[in-house]
C-alpha cells in the first residue's frame, strides 16, 4: 500500500441462522457502497463457520452482521469464537437490528466492536467503520 | 430532571425558530404533492353513487358492511407467539382475559421454514419469533380447553407451512369432537408472499400455488365458516414500499391464487367470500384511509369486472391491519406507543375488521406481557373512549380523502400497468422484478431519513441519549422451553408406530404426485404423527425439490 493513500475498505455483509428480515442488510450493503467502500452481500442464511472463511477468503476490514430475531446473544460468541480461531483479531465486528438497549453492553463485551439499532442514519455507521477499521 | 435550572442556559434562538416554525414537506408519505386546501372542484360528487356509494352498497369505497362497527365491533386480536406451544397458549388465555376477542398465532422462523424442531439449523432459534408447531401434539397444546367452534383463530402460523397448518388443526378439532363446518377463523396461507420474508428455500413459486391453493379449495369445500387466506400486502410494505405498490403488489400476488382456483374448476362466488387481506397501517393517516378506501372501491370492480363475480360478498375487500412495525423505534421507545395509537386510529377510520396494535417494544424483542397488555388497551380506548365505532365512513365525503382516495386509485393502476408490461405477477415474481422494486424502496427510505425529507422524532429530529433500559422491562424465550421442545420432538420421534408414518408418507407422496389435494393426506399423516418437515418435505421431493429446504438433512423415507 501506498503511504498516504488510503486503501478501499473492504466490508462484509450478512446475516446469522434462519432469520429473514434482510431488508436491513441489503440497505446497509447499498448505503456502505455508495459511501466508496468494496461490499461483499453474503445474505440469509448463514452459519459462523461459513462467515468467518468468507472474510478469510475476502480479506476483508469488517463484518456487519445484522440481527432482527433475537437470535444475537446465541449466534455473537459462536461468531467471535470463529474469528479467534481463525486469527480474525483485525477486523472489526459490528452489528445492526433490534436489540433491547439492555443487551447493548452484553454483545460489546461478548466482543462486537460497536451496535447500531434499527433507525440509525447512514453517517453514524459509515464514519464509524471508516474511522475504527484496524490496521 | 433534565431540564435547565436556569433560563439563561435555554436557546431562545432556538425557541424563536420553533415558534415560527412551518412544516419542512407537504407531501404525502409515499411523496406526493397534496395541496394546500381541497374544494368541491376537487372531488365533484355527481358520481356519488357510482364512484363512492354508502357503505354496505358496490364498489364498497365506504365500508362492506352498511352499518359498519353497529353491527359488531372490529376484532381485537393481537398476535401471539412465543417459545413453546404451552408458554404462547398461557399468554393468549392472559390476553383473552383481559378482553382480546380474536385468538392470533404467530410461527416461529424454523416452522415457517418447514423444519422440525430437531433440525439442525433450528436448534439455535426454536421459538424466538413465535411458536414451534412440529407434531400435531403442538397443535394439541396450543389449543388446550379452547372451544374452537366458539373462538374466531387466526393462525399466521403460516404461509409456506399453511398447509400442515391446516391439517394439525383440523384434525386436533375433529379428534376433539368439533365438526370442521364450525370451526371459524383463518389462516395466513399467503406462500407467495413469503419468499419476501425469508422463506424463499421454503417457497418455490410452483408450490407456493399449488399449497396455497389446496388449502384454498380444501376450506371452500369443507370449512364455510374459515377465511381460507390473508394475501399479506402488510409484509410487503414492511419492505419499505409506498402505499400503492402496496395495494398493487397485494392484488397481483392475490390473482395468482383467484386464478388457479378457477383454473381448478372452482366458480368465483364459491370462494371469493372468504378471500381476505392483511394491510398495514402505516404513519400519513389520511394516505392511508385513502389506500384502504380506494383498495375496497378496486377489489370490487376487479371482482365484478376481470372474474364475473355476481355474490356482493365476493366483492368485499375483507381486512385485517397490523400497525406498522417498521415505523416503531427503539431510540426513544415510549413513543412508538403513541404510533401505534395514530396507526390504530387510521385503521379504525378506514373500516377495518381485525386489528393488531403491534406492543411499543416491537423494535427491540418479543412483546413483554406488560406491553401486550398496553397495546391491547390501546384497541380498547379507541373502541370505547373515542366515538370512532359510531359513524360508518366518518372521513367519507372530506374533498381531501375523496380527491386522495381517486389519487391512490389512479397510483395504484399505475403500478398494476407496470407488472402487466413486464408480463404479470408470476413472471415479476421469476424474474425478480418484484426484488429490485422492494430492495431500491428501501434505499429510498433510508436516504429520505438520512437527508431529512422525513423526519422520524428520535431518529432524525429531538434526538436525545439513548435510554439504558426498556420500559416495561425485556421478554426473553427461556432457553428451557426450546430445549424441551426438541427433547419432545425426538421423544416422539423415537416412540411412534413408523410403520405408521411411513404408510401415511407414502400416500402423500401419491396423492401429492397425482395432483391431488395435499390436505385429506396430511390430516391422516399429522394424526400417524408424521411432523411438519416430514410432510412438506416429501411434497417437495414430489416436485422436484430438495427434502429439507436448507439442504442439510436427507429424506428418513427414500
Amino acid at each position: 500500500m501506498i503511504k498516504g493513500k488510503k486503501k478501499k475498505i473492504k466490508a462484509l455483509v450478512t446475516k446469522v441462522g434462519l432469520d429473514g428480515h434482510d431488508r436491513g442488510a441489503k440497505v446497509v450493503a447499498s448505503m456502505l457502497k455508495e459511501a466508496g467502500m468494496e461490499v461483499i452481500y453474503l445474505g440469509m442464511y448463514q452459519m459462523p463457520e461459513n462467515i468467518v472463511k468468507a472474510a478469510l477468503d475476502e480479506d476483508v476490514d469488517v463484518i456487519g452482521l445484522s440481527y432482527l430475531s433475537g437470535e444475537h446473544l446465541i449466534f455473537t460468541p459462536l461468531i467471535v469464537e470463529e474469528m479467534k480461531k481463525n486469527g480474525l483479531d483485525n477486523v472489526l465486528l459490528v452489528a445492526g437490528g433490534t436489540f433491547p438497549a439492555e443487551d447493548i453492553p452484553i454483545m460489546e463485551e461478548m466482543g462486537i466492536d460497536k451496535v447500531f439499532r434499527a433507525g440509525s442514519l447512514t453517517e453514524s455507521f459509515v464514519e464509524y467503520i471508516r474511522d475504527n477499521v484496524k490496521e | 430532571m433534565t431540564g435547565k435550572n436556569n433560563a439563561s442556559e435555554v436557546n431562545w434562538d432556538d425557541y424563536l425558530k420553533a415558534y415560527y416554525e412551518k412544516p419542512s414537506s407537504f407531501k404525502s408519505w409515499s411523496g406526493y404533492d397534496v395541496k394546500e386546501i381541497y374544494t368541491p372542484e376537487d372531488s365533484p360528487d355527481e358520481k356519488y353513487e357510482e364512484k363512492i356509494a354508502d357503505a354496505g352498497e358496490y364498489p364498497f369505497t365506504r365500508g362492506i358492511h352498511a352499518n359498519m362497527f353497529r353491527g359488531r365491533l372490529w376484532t381485537k386480536r393481537e398476535v401471539v407467539g412465543i417459545g413453546s406451544p404451552a408458554d404462547t397458549h398461557e399468554r393468549l388465555q392472559y390476553l383473552v382475559e383481559q378482553g382480546g376477542s380474536g385468538l392470533n398465532t404467530i410461527a416461529d422462523v424454523t416452522y415457517e421454514m418447514g423444519l422440525d424442531a430437531d433440525h439442525p439449523w433450528a436448534v439455535n432459534e426454536v421459538g424466538l419469533t413465535g411458536v414451534n408447531i412440529t407434531s400435531i401434539k403442538d397443535m394439541e397444546t396450543l389449543t388446550k380447553d379452547i372451544p374452537l367452534d366458539k373462538v374466531s383463530w387466526s393462525l399466521i402460523t403460516a404461509s409456506t407451512a399453511a398447509s400442515v397448518t391446516m391439517a394439525q388443526y383440523i384434525a386436533v378439532a375433529e379428534d376433539a369432537g368439533y365438526q370442521p363446518a364450525a370451526l371459524r377463523g383463518s389462516v395466513q396461507n399467503d406462500p407467495i408472499h413469503f419468499r419476501y420474508c425469508g422463506f424463499r428455500p421454503a417457497s418455490p413459486l410452483d408450490l407456493s400455488i399449488k399449497l396455497g391453493s389446496d388449502v384454498m379449495e380444501y376450506c371452500t369445500r369443507n370449512l364455510p365458516k374459515w377465511y381460507y387466506t390473508t394475501v399479506n400486502m402488510y409484509d410487503l410494505r414492511e419492505q419499505g414500499i409506498t402505499a400503492p405498490q402496496e395495494v398493487a403488489f397485494g392484488f397481483g400476488i392475490a390473482m395468482c391464487y383467484i386464478d388457479e382456483l378457477i383454473r381448478r374448476g372452482l366458480n368465483i362466488d364459491e370462494f371469493a367470500p372468504r378471500f381476505t387481506f392483511y394491510v398495514s397501517c402505516h404513519m400519513d393517516i389520511f394516505e392511508e384511509v385513502a389506500k384502504i378506501r380506494a383498495a375496497r372501491r378496486m377489489w370490487a370492480k376487479l371482482m365484478k369486472e376481470k372474474y364475473g363475480a355476481k355474490d356482493p360478498r365476493s366483492m368485499h375487500f375483507r381486512f385485517a391491519v397490523h400497525t406498522a412495525g417498521c415505523s416503531l423505534i427503539p431510540q426513544q421507545p415510549l413513543n412508538n406507543i403513541v404510533r401505534v395509537a395514530y396507526e390504530g386510529l387510521t385503521a379504525v377510520l378506514a373500516g377495518v375488521q381485525s386489528l393488531h396494535c403491534c406492543s411499543y417494544d416491537e423494535p427491540m424483542c418479543l412483546p413483554s406481557e406488560k406491553a401486550h397488555l398496553q397495546a391491547l388497551r390501546t384497541q380498547q380506548i379507541l373502541a370505547y373512549e373515542t366515538g370512532v365505532t359510531n359513524v360508518a365512513d366518518p372521513l367519507g365525503g372530506s374533498y381531501y380523502v375523496e380527491s386522495l382516495t381517486d389519487k391512490m386509485e389512479e397510483e395504484v393502476l399505475k403500478v398494476m400497468k407496470r407488472v402487466e408490461d413486464v408480463g404479470g405477477m408470476e413472471e415479476a415474481i421469476r424474474t425478480e422484478w418484484l426484488d429490485h422494486e422492494l430492495e431500491s424502496e428501501a434505499v429510498e427510505r433510508q436516504k429520505e431519513l438520512d437527508d431529512g425529507s422525513k423526519l422520524v422524532v428520535g431518529l432524525n429530529i429531538f434526538k436525545e441519549e439513548e435510554e439504558k433500559e426498556t420500559p416495561m422491562g425485556v421478554q426473553r424465550v427461556s432457553p428451557q422451553s426450546a430445549k424441551q421442545q426438541i427433547e419432545e420432538v425426538k421423544e416422539l420421534k423415537r416412540t411412534r408406530d413408523m410403520s405408521k408414518v411411513r404408510d401415511a408418507i407414502k400416500r402423500i407422496r401419491d396423492e401429492a404426485g397425482e395432483g391431488k389435494n395435499t390436505i385429506p393426506p396430511m390430516m391422516e399423516a399429522s394424526r400417524a404423527f408424521a411432523t411438519t418437515g416430514e410432510m412438506l418435505g416429501t411434497i417437495r421431493q414430489v416436485f422436484g425439490y430438495s427434502y429439507d429446504p436448507m439442504e442439510i438433512i436427507e429424506s428418513p423415507f427414500d
